[in-house]
């Protein structure tokens, strides 16, 4: 009962936000025809526009669009005139979220590993040290890590490739990009809850008890300081595995992210819609899965649908 | 506890080892293999071609592909000379109206049809048709029956683009100008196959779909990724054209290009980051060559204060131009004192901007001078607010900032300064709603006719507000004009008078500055087009 109604929202949820988009895109100025001042003669544009329904009045092209969706068509791409948004986006995907993924998993694991540390030497050097990489890897952004990385990591050392996109030693300097940012904030996560639980007195007992650090940390603190971590890695999943603007651009990845900031640019309106309701849908999507996550770390939640 | 952090420690350093160690495998991989001498070079498009249909390109990106891909009519020489490409014969009826075109007898495709004058009749009629909805169909429009067809108006059977037989091509122009074969050059009029595009609407989506009759055909498309272009072995100049291989790499990053280059991994560069300009300029890699453009302010002659011409004058004659290219933009422009830029070579064998001297200067004293006569002509005591607008993109906004200075130090007047993000701001540019604005123009042929046409009061693309009979009557003069040294005179007359009247000042002609691996040459510098590296060559 609890699913089906979560799945219901979620389908209203993304029926919202795309009618918004819908509604938001259509009132930025701008033509997808005129690239540049040079006027096309009018009927020219008339024409174009006939050819994509964009000479019908908005709720009929709403109407038209709402159609095709349902169908999963997310309709033509007009920059790129022979190909569709479902091609663009399926082409895309991989990519970002093979390198999403291989993202997010160093850093929860760096993060884990950094946060823990550090709360485990509260105040003392490891502590310091581990906090100013974290410090350090929020405070630098993409942009001039990924090209510091190119040069030092590609150009100077010789070893990597600088950019573009094949082999898998092609996907590590934009990992490492892509990884810092989420990795140093995890960590700062981790520590604090961590610094919470391990002054909890079922840690107190257990050390009583005899039992070894490790195996205290690893059996009771993890599981209790990592709730926080995960209503946060939930978002953050969601917005790196469906590619990044900066880093993607940077380390010529052929992966979506550059549509959701090149479509705007372009007022290309059917990709606009189709990128904000693919990423949207897998937002919501992550969001559930990590509502049932918690049920299994943490069995005292509840899954319910009243107000218990 | 300590353990526990000594443990961890271990295995971070563990997994960075690792991967250090995966990276230097790399290494002796590569530089293992021997490198043979074939010839293949690896070149930056800049991003993915949007469609690599002739009939609806419409970018830089897609066009370069493109060139390499088709032929039309006429094509370029090793030298940038118009030659005969798709047709051995052209014959021209005494009134300059008529157009013969004989396409060749080795002419194919590359699947090894043969190419027809109908191919060229249906891909001219496609980019016509208004329900194809092409780019670029008002270059036709010389074509007599054409824009009525395109526009609604008129049949398709009274377009006067004919197939007489297999090889013979017949056209009948309205106009008679005498640059036809420079128009030709256009992509839209480049030919397409019949029955490629009649079985798949989606043919140049994909590389095993294209069907093409130029120097290559495309291998391999992986999309955002790589292009790769193989010689076409179908085309009847195959054995004159040097590389079997064409890679292009689509990197959107200025700087990543510019690494990836120095780095070895690309052979050519078209356009290099203007911060790496200084660093390279002396470098024997590097070659700086003119662009068929110019960056240009453009005054709204309806708005005060620029309803008056000499003050728009003194705007124009503020500007310290050279301080501009040298200590703003850097990368490599020249200051512009006409309007017509860099490229277009005049029947006297020179270049039509050296055909004349500069039309004005920088000049603080008689900006000053012709500020006070404007103001006194229109009975201001001082000059009504002016606002200087620019798109937020690139540099423009250092160059706005300069401006501003300079009109401030030279012509004692305050401006403000206003921006907006690109497809507003044509937007707003088209709509008229400035005094003074920021636009640059690319020609779409190596004419000067299409760069002065576009302050035609006519022409759709004038949004100055600015009118002038006779510079309309100069332009309409010249278009039937069949001697070209009179036909540059006339425009010639045309250029002065836009650059009396000032209805926008020039302030730069842009250049390309690209980067070119020492082993390849051969590769031609086009002003309008993307490098031709038909002809190009690796030497080691």
């Amino acid at each position: 009962m609890y699913v089906i109604k979560r799945l219901i929202t979620m389908v209203v949820t993304l029926w919202i936000i795309m009618t918004l988009t819908f509604v938001i895109m259509n009132s930025i100025p701008g033509d997808p025809f005129a690239s540049d001042a040079k006027s096309l003669p009018e009927e020219i544009v008339k024409n174009m526009r006939a050819k994509y329904n964009l000479d019908e009045p908005l709720p009929v092209q709403y109407v038209l669009y709402m159609k095709d969706l349902l169908h999963f068509d997310f309709g033509p791409s007009i920059q790129s005139k022979t190909r569709d948004v479902n091609t663009l986006i399926a082409e895309g995907f991989l990519p970002s979220a093979i390198l999403g993924l291989q993202a997010m998993v160093v850093a929860i694991i760096l993060g884990l590993a950094l946060g823990i540390i550090a709360a485990l030497n509260h105040n003392r050097g490891l502590d310091y040290l581990s906090m100013i990489v974290a410090i350090v890897g929020i405070s630098v952004p993409s942009f001039i890590l990924a090209p510091l990385l190119i040069k030092y990591g590609a150009v100077e050392a010789g070893i990597l490739p600088v950019a573009s996109w094949g082999t898998w030693q092609h996907t590590i300097l934009p990992t490492i990009a892509l990884a810092v940012g989420p990795l140093a904030i995890i960590a700062r996560f981790v520590r604090t809850s961590m610094l919470e639980v391990l002054s909890q007195n079922y840690m107190k007992t257990a050390e009583a008890k005899g039992l070894s650090t490790v195996y205290i940390v690893c059996k009771h603190g993890i599981r209790n300081a990592i709730i926080p971590v995960i209503s946060f890695i939930g978002p953050l999943f969601a917005s790196i595995i469906t590619g990044t603007f900066v880093v993607e651009k940077i380390f010529a990845i052929p992966g979506i992210g550059k549509y959701f900031v090149d479509s705007i640019f372009n007022r290309d309106y059917p990709v606009i819609l189709g990128t904000t309701i693919f990423y949207s849908t897998i937002l919501v999507l992550t969001l559930f899965l990590i509502d049932l996550c918690y049920r299994f770390v943490d069995p005292r939640i509840k899954m319910t649908s009243g107000s218990e | 506890m300590k353990k526990l952090s000594l443990y961890i420690l271990t295995v971070i350093l563990v997994v960075l080892t690792a991967l250090s160690g995966c990276g230097k495998n790399e290494k002796t991989a590569q530089g293992g293999s021997a490198k043979e001498v074939d010839q293949t070079i690896t070149a930056n498009l800049g991003g993915e071609p949007y469609t690599l249909d002739p009939a609806f390109a419409s970018d830089t990106t897609s066009y370069w592909v493109i060139d390499h891909l088709y032929e039309g009519l006429y094509s370029y020489d090793k030298n940038g000379k118009v030659v005969k490409g798709t047709a051995s014969k052209v014959d021209v009826s005494e009134d300059g109206k008529t157009y013969t075109f004989t396409i060749r007898d080795d002419a194919k495709w590359s699947n090894g049809d043969a190419v027809t004058a109908n191919d060229f009749e249906y891909s001219w009629k496609r980019v016509l048709n208004p329900k194809t909805a092409a780019y670029d169909p008002s270059s036709f429009y010389y074509i007599k029956g054409a824009e009525e067809y395109n526009t609604g108006k008129g049949s398709v059977d009274d377009v006067a683009i004919k197939a007489e037989d297999e090889k013979t091509l017949v056209v009948q122009l309205d106009t008679p100008i005498k640059f036809f074969p420079t128009v030709l050059q256009g992509h839209g009029f480049l030919p397409v196959n019949q029955q490629v595009v009649e079985a798949d609407e989606k043919w140049a989506a994909e590389a095993e779909g294209i069907v093409s009759n130029g120097a290559y055909v495309v291998s391999a498309w992986k999309h955002n990724d790589e292009i790769t272009l193989d010689k076409n072995k179908e085309h009847w100049n195959t054995k004159n054209i040097g590389l079997d291989s064409i890679k292009f790499k689509m990197i959107a990053d200025a700087t990543t290009e510019y690494q990836m280059f120095k780095s070895k991994e690309l052979d050519l560069v078209k356009s290099i980051p203007s911060e790496a300009i200084d660093q390279e300029k002396s470098s024997d890699e590097y070659i700086s060559s003119p662009s068929f453009s110019v960056y240009t302010y453009s005054f709204n002659v309806n708005e005060k204060p620029f309803t008056n011409k000499k003050i728009r004058q003194a705007f124009a004659y503020a500007i310290d131009r050279d301080a501009i290219t040298k200590n703003v933009s850097k990368g490599g422009e020249k200051a512009a004192y006409g309007y017509v830029a860099y490229g277009a070579e005049a029947p006297s064998g020179k270049d039509f901007r050296d055909e004349v001297s500069d039309y004005y200067s920088f000049d603080a004293d008689k900006a000053k001078k012709l500020l006070k006569e404007g103001l006194k002509e229109e009975g201001w005591s001082t000059l009504p607010e002016v606002t200087l607008k620019y798109n937020s993109e690139a540099n423009h906004k250092k160059i706005a900032e300069a401006l501003q200075e300079m009109f401030k130090e030279n012509l004692g007047v305050e401006t403000v300064l206003e921006n907006q993000e690109w497809k507003t701001y044509i937007d707003s540019f088209k709509q008229k709603n400035f005094q003074i604005a920021r636009m640059g123009w690319v020609g779409d042929f190596l004419d000067p006719y299409p760069v002065l046409n576009l302050y035609s009061t006519k022409s759709s693309s004038n949004f100055t507000n600015w009118s002038n009979t006779k510079y309309d009557k100069l332009l309409s003069d010249s278009l039937v004009e069949q001697d070209e040294a009179k036909r540059y005179e006339l425009l010639h007359q045309a250029e002065e008078l836009l650059m009396t009247e000032m209805p926008i000042i020039p302030i730069y002609f842009s250049s390309q500055n690209a980067l070119v691996s020492k082993k390849v040459e051969g590769i031609r510098f086009d002003a309008l087009t993307s490098p031709d590296l038909r002809f190009a060559k690796v030497t080691e």
